[in-house]
C-alpha cells in the first residue's frame, strides 16, 4: 500500500531552479536545544511537497523558517535561487511576500478586530496596493468561496472553516511563488478540507507556485502533494525521508 | 414530530438499546441574539446511547454539535433556550434524571464528573497550568470519593493508571506534558468519578494521527468496560475507528443515524450530505460538497441541505423527518451510490 | 469548541445587574461632572475669603453642608475641591498611562536585553513605596497643582507598563502578527494596526482605574500638607483643616468632603469594572459555534 521510501539526499531530481531551498537548517527557541538540526529540503518550481512528522518534531518551526518568519541558528534559505537576506522584518519585503503562509488555527491567525474583507485586503494595503484592493479582495473571496455577506463580519461571527477560507485568501493576495500551509486543515471537516485544498491547487495550477504542506495526516498529504517528506524526531538526528507521490490513480473517480 | 419516528433503535439499535443510558428526545436549543435574531443551534435531536456503546456525532464546525454537548452538561449561556428532554438513567432506575431540567446545584453536585464525565477538547486548557497533574487528580478524587491520606494517594495512582497516565509523570505541570499525555491526564480526570456516561468533545483536535488513534482506542477501551461514550468530532477517521453508531449533524439537525459499519462500509451513507462528507476524504474522491453550510440564524425553509444538494427536488421544500435513520426525502440507496466500500478498499491501489 | 464554558445558567440576570450598575455609576458621574463644571460658573468662590461670624454652622437651608471653622460654605468648597481633585486625577492618570504604555510597549516590542533592562528599572521603582516616592517628588517643588500631578504621574506608570508589556508580548507571539509580517507589513504597521489596538483597551482601563487612585493620592498629599497650598479648596485640605473641629463634635466639615472623595471614585471604579467585563469577554458564550 505505502510505496517504498528512499533516503532523501539533496534536492529531488529534476533540473529546474528551486523555488525554495533550505540548507542545513538548525533552528529552535533555545540555542542549546534546537528542535531542528541540519535539516535540508528543497522544492522545485511548481512542486508540492508534504512534510510529515509527529507533534513536536519541529515541522512547524521548519515551516516558519521557510516563510522567513523564524531566524534559524544556522543554515541558509534560498528563494527562487536568491539567498534570503534576513528574517521577519529584516527580510526585504519582496522576499517576505514571495511566500504565502496559512496557519493551523484560523482563530489565532486572524486579527480579531478586522472584518474578513479587511483581513484579506491587509497584505494589499500593507504593501501599498490600495488601488484595486477592493476588487482584488472580492476576487480572492470568490476564489475561496466566501460570499459578500460574510465579508463584513468579524472573526468571532464566522465558523472556523469560513475563517480559514479568509486566511487562505489572505495568503494568496500577493500572488506568492511559494505557499507554506502549516497544518492548514487540522481543525477542519472533510468537506472544507477538500475545498481549501482545491483552492490552493487551483491557484498553483494557474500560477505555478510551489507548495510546502506541513501536517500529520499522511493520507491527506500523499493525496495532495507530489511527494512527501518525513521529519523524524528533530533534536540530534533530524532526518528527512522522502517518498514520491503515491501511484497515480488514487482518485476514485 | 412524534417520539416514535425519532427513536433510533427502530433503525440501528444495538442489543442493549432497550435500556438506554441516555435518551435524548426532541432536543432543541435556540439562542436569542441582540436585535431579536434567533439562532437555531440544535433542532429536534433524538438519540439513544446504551451502556458499552459509542455514538459518534459528526459534522462541520458550526453545525451545532458542541452546543448539543453543552446542553447535555447544562453549560449553555443565559440567552439559550432549551426544550425537549435528555434523560440519564442508571441501571434499574425507572425515571432517571432529565439533564435539561435539572437545576445547576444538582448538575454540579451529582451529575458532572459523577454521572457524566467530560473529556475536553483542549486538555492543555482544561488542566490548571500552575498545579501538577497529581495535585489536580488528587483534588478531583477527594472531591468525588472523599478519600483522604494514604487512601487518597493510592486512589490517585489508580485513577492515573486507569487512563494509562504514567505514574512517573504525575508530578509534572501540564505544560511539561506532550499533547498525548495531556489528553490522558484530562481523560483520567474525566474517569475519576466512574461516570457511566462519557462525553468527549473533539478529543483529538490538534493531535497527530498516531495520537488520535491511541486516544480513541483508549476511549474505546473505557467504553468496552460498560460505559456509554458520546464522542463529538469532525474527524471521520477517528469516528470510524471508535464508533458503534454514527450520527451526522447538519444545520442543527441529525440528518443520518446509522451503524458505523453500514455508514463507513456498505451500503454507505444514505443522506446526500453524509455521502458528500465521506466522499470529501482524501482516501475517497477528495471532492468538497459545493457551497457552505447555511447560517443557523438564517436557515432556508425546508431541507437545509437542499441548496447544496444535487438530488434536491420540489419535495425538499419541506423539512424531512428522521425516519429509518435518515432525514431525507430522496435518500441514496446502496445501488444508487457508486459502491463506496469497494472504492475505499482500493483507494491506494 | 470547548463545552467547558464557565458560564452558568445565570447569565441573563447577571447581565441585568450589570446594566443597573452601569447606569447608576454613569448617573452619579454625570451629576458630579455637571456640578464641577457648572457651579463655578454660577457661583464664583473667593478662596481667601473668611466669614468668622458664620463659622461652624450645622447644615441648614442656607448652607446645606454647613460652614467650616472660618465660616466658609462646605458645599461650595467641596465642589471646588472635587474639581481640583478630578483635574489632578485625570491629568496624572493620563500622564502615568502614556508613560506606562510607551515604556511597556517599547519593552515588549523590543524584547531581549532591552526588555530585561527596562523591566529591572521598573522593578527597582516598584520596590520603593510610591507614596514615599511621591512625597519626595512634591517636596522638591513649591506647593501647587502641577507638582502633585507630576508626582502622581511619575509614580504610577509602573503597573501600566507591566500590563502593556505582557499584552504586547502575548500579542506578538500570535500567528496573526506572523501573517502580517509575511504579508509585507512594516514594523510600524504591525505596531499601529495589530499590536496597539489590542493594547489600548487594557491601557485605557488602567487609566480609568487610576483616576480614583490619583485623586486619593492628591488628597493624601494635601492632607499631609505637601500637596496643594492650604488656602486652595481641595478635598484633602478640607479634611485636614476639619480634624480639629471633628473632635469638638462638628462632623459636617469632615463628612461631606469625605463623601465627595468616596462617591465619585466608586462611580469611576464601577464604570471601569463594567468596561473590564466588556474587553475581557467571555463573549464567546453569546453564541457557542
Amino acid at each position: 500500500m505505502t510505496p517504498p521510501r528512499t533516503r532523501h539526499t539533496g534536492p529531488a531530481g529534476g533540473a529546474g531552479p528551486h523555488a525554495l531551498e533550505l540548507r542545513d537548517i538548525t533552528a529552535g527557541y533555545d540555542r542549546r536545544a534546537p528542535v531542528l538540526r541540519g535539516v535540508s529540503l528543497s522544492l522545485r518550481e511548481g512542486e508540492a511537497v508534504g512534510l510529515l512528522g509527529p507533534s513536536g518534531c519541529g515541522k512547524s518551526t521548519l515551516a516558519k523558517v521557510a516563510a522567513l518568519l523564524h531566524r534559524p541558528d544556522a543554515g541558509t534559505v534560498h528563494l527562487g535561487g536568491e539567498p534570503a537576506r534576513g528574517f521577519r522584518h529584516r527580510a526585504p519585503r519582496a522576499q517576505r511576500t514571495a511566500v504565502g503562509v496559512v496557519f493551523q488555527s484560523p482563530r489565532l491567525a486572524a486579527d480579531p478586530r478586522l472584518t474578513l474583507s479587511a483581513l484579506i485586503a491587509e497584505p494589499l494595503l500593507a504593501t501599498g496596493r490600495k488601488a484595486g484592493a477592493a476588487d482584488r479582495t472580492r476576487e480572492l473571496a470568490r476564489a475561496v468561496g466566501l460570499g459578500p455577506d460574510l465579508l463584513g463580519r468579524r472573526p468571532h461571527e464566522v465558523s472556523d472553516g469560513q475563517l480559514q477560507r479568509a486566511c487562505v485568501a489572505r495568503a494568496l493576495a500577493l500572488r506568492p511563488r511559494v505557499l507554506v500551509c502549516d497544518e492548514m486543515t487540522a481543525m477542519l471537516d472533510a468537506s472544507t478540507t477538500a475545498a481549501l485544498v482545491a483552492v490552493v491547487e487551483d491557484y498553483r495550477a494557474r500560477s505555478g507556485a510551489a507548495l510546502l504542506a506541513v501536517g500529520h495526516d499522511r493520507t491527506l498529504l500523499e493525496r495532495w502533494c507530489d511527494r512527501t517528506v518525513e521529519l523524524h524526531g528533530g533534536g540530534t538526528d533530524s532526518a528527512l525521508r522522502s517518498a514520491p507521490r503515491a501511484a497515480a490513480g488514487t482518485s476514485a473517480g | 414530530m412524534s417520539a416514535d419516528t425519532l427513536t433510533p433503535e427502530t433503525v440501528a439499535g444495538p442489543p442493549a438499546a432497550a435500556h438506554p443510558l441516555l435518551s435524548v428526545r426532541e432536543l432543541t436549543v435556540r439562542f436569542r441574539m441582540r436585535g431579536g435574531r434567533e439562532v437555531a443551534a440544535v433542532t429536534d435531536v433524538g438519540l439513544d446511547l446504551a451502556p458499552g456503546e459509542c455514538l459518534a456525532l459528526v459534522g462541520e464546525s458550526g453545525c451545532g454539535k458542541s452546543v448539543l454537548a453543552s446542553a447535555l452538561l447544562g453549560l449553555l449561556p443565559g440567552n439559550a433556550h432549551v426544550s425537549g428532554s435528555a434523560v440519564l438513567r442508571g441501571p434499574g432506575e425507572a425515571d432517571g434524571l432529565d439533564l435539561l431540567t435539572a437545576d445547576e446545584a444538582t448538575l454540579a453536585r451529582t451529575v458532572r464528573g459523577r454521572r457524566v464525565g467530560l473529556v475536553p477538547q483542549s486538555p492543555a486548557a482544561h488542566l490548571t497550568p500552575v498545579r501538577t497533574v497529581r495535585s489536580q487528580l488528587a483534588e478531583t478524587v477527594r472531591e468525588l470519593t472523599g478519600a483522604r491520606g494514604e487512601e487518597l494517594r493510592a486512589a490517585t495512582l489508580t485513577a492515573a493508571g486507569r487512563a494509562a497516565f504514567p505514574a512517573d509523570h504525575l508530578d509534572r505541570y501540564p505544560h511539561q506534558l506532550s499533547g498525548g499525555l495531556a489528553q490522558r491526564a484530562a481523560t483520567a480526570l474525566a474517569l475519576v468519578g466512574d461516570a457511566p456516561l462519557l462525553l468527549a468533545d473533539e478529543p483529538t483536535t490538534g493531535l497527530d494521527r498516531d495520537l488520535v488513534d491511541r486516544t480513541v482506542d483508549e476511549l474505546r477501551a473505557h467504553t468496552d468496560e460498560g460505559r456509554g461514550l458520546l464522542i463529538i468530532t469532525h474527524d471521520l477517521a477517528a469516528a470510524e475507528r471508535v464508533a458503534d453508531r454514527v450520527a451526522v449533524m447538519y444545520a442543527g439537525r441529525i440528518v443520518e443515524l446509522a451503524p458505523a459499519p453500514d455508514f463507513f462500509g456498505t451500503p454507505g451513507p444514505r443522506h446526500p450530505y453524509a455521502r458528500g462528507l465521506l466522499e470529501a476524504l482524501p482516501e475517497r474522491s477528495f471532492t468538497p460538497i459545493p457551497g457552505m453550510p447555511p447560517e443557523l440564524g438564517d436557515l432556508p425553509a425546508g431541507c437545509a441541505f437542499a441548496p447544496r444538494c444535487d438530488r434536491a427536488a420540489d419535495v425538499c421544500a419541506t423539512v424531512p423527518q428522521l425516519t429509518g435513520g435518515v432525514a431525507c426525502h430522496r435518500p441514496l440507496t446502496a445501488a444508487a451510490g457508486e459502491g463506496p466500500a469497494a472504492r475505499r478498499e482500493g483507494s491506494r491501489v | 469548541m470547548s463545552t467547558a464554558t464557565a458560564l452558568g445558567k445565570g447569565g441573563a440576570p447577571r447581565a441585568g445587574r450589570r446594566e443597573v450598575r452601569l447606569w447608576t455609576c454613569a448617573c452619579v458621574l454625570a451629576v458630579v461632572l455637571a456640578a464641577v463644571l457648572l457651579v463655578p460658573l454660577l457661583h464664583p468662590l473667593d478662596e481667601q475669603a473668611v466669614d468668622m461670624a458664620n463659622k461652624l454652622h450645622a447644615p441648614s437651608a442656607a448652607h446645606p453642608f454647613g460652614t467650616d471653622d472660618v465660616g466658609r460654605d462646605v458645599l461650595l468648597r467641596c465642589v471646588y475641591g472635587l474639581r481640583v481633585s478630578l483635574l489632578v486625577g485625570v491629568v496624572a492618570a493620563l500622564t502615568a498611562t502614556v508613560i506606562g504604555t510607551a515604556v511597556g510597549a517599547a519593552a515588549g516590542a523590543a524584547g531581549g536585553r532591552t526588555d530585561r533592562m527596562v523591566m529591572r528599572v521598573v522593578d527597582v521603582f516598584s520596590s520603593v513605596p510610591h507614596l514615599l516616592l511621591g512625597i519626595f517628588i512634591v517636596a522638591m517643588f513649591r506647593p501647587g497643582v502641577w507638582p502633585v500631578v507630576v508626582s502622581v504621574g511619575l509614580t504610577h506608570w509602573l503597573s501600566t507598563a507591566r500590563i502593556v508589556r505582557a499584552e504586547v508580548l502575548s500579542l506578538r507571539s500570535r500567528d496573526f502578527v506572523d501573517a502580517a509580517v509575511s504579508g509585507g507589513a512594516s514594523r510600524l504597521r504591525v505596531a499601529v494596526r495589530h499590536l496597539l489596538p489590542g493594547v489600548l483597551p487594557q491601557a485605557g482601563l488602567a487609566a480609568v482605574l487610576m483616576v480614583p487612585h490619583a485623586i486619593w493620592h492628591e488628597s493624601a498629599l494635601s492632607f499631609l500638607g505637601l500637596g496643594l497650598p492650604t488656602h486652595r479648596a481641595s478635598l484633602g485640605n478640607m479634611i485636614q483643616d476639619a480634624r480639629g473641629t471633628l473632635l469638638a463634635g462638628d462632623w459636617w466639615p469632615t463628612l461631606f468632603p469625605g463623601l465627595f472623595l468616596i462617591v465619585p471614585t466608586l462611580a469611576i471604579a464601577g464604570l471601569a469594572g463594567v468596561w473590564r467585563e466588556r474587553i475581557n469577554p467571555r463573549r464567546r458564550s453569546e453564541l457557542m459555534l
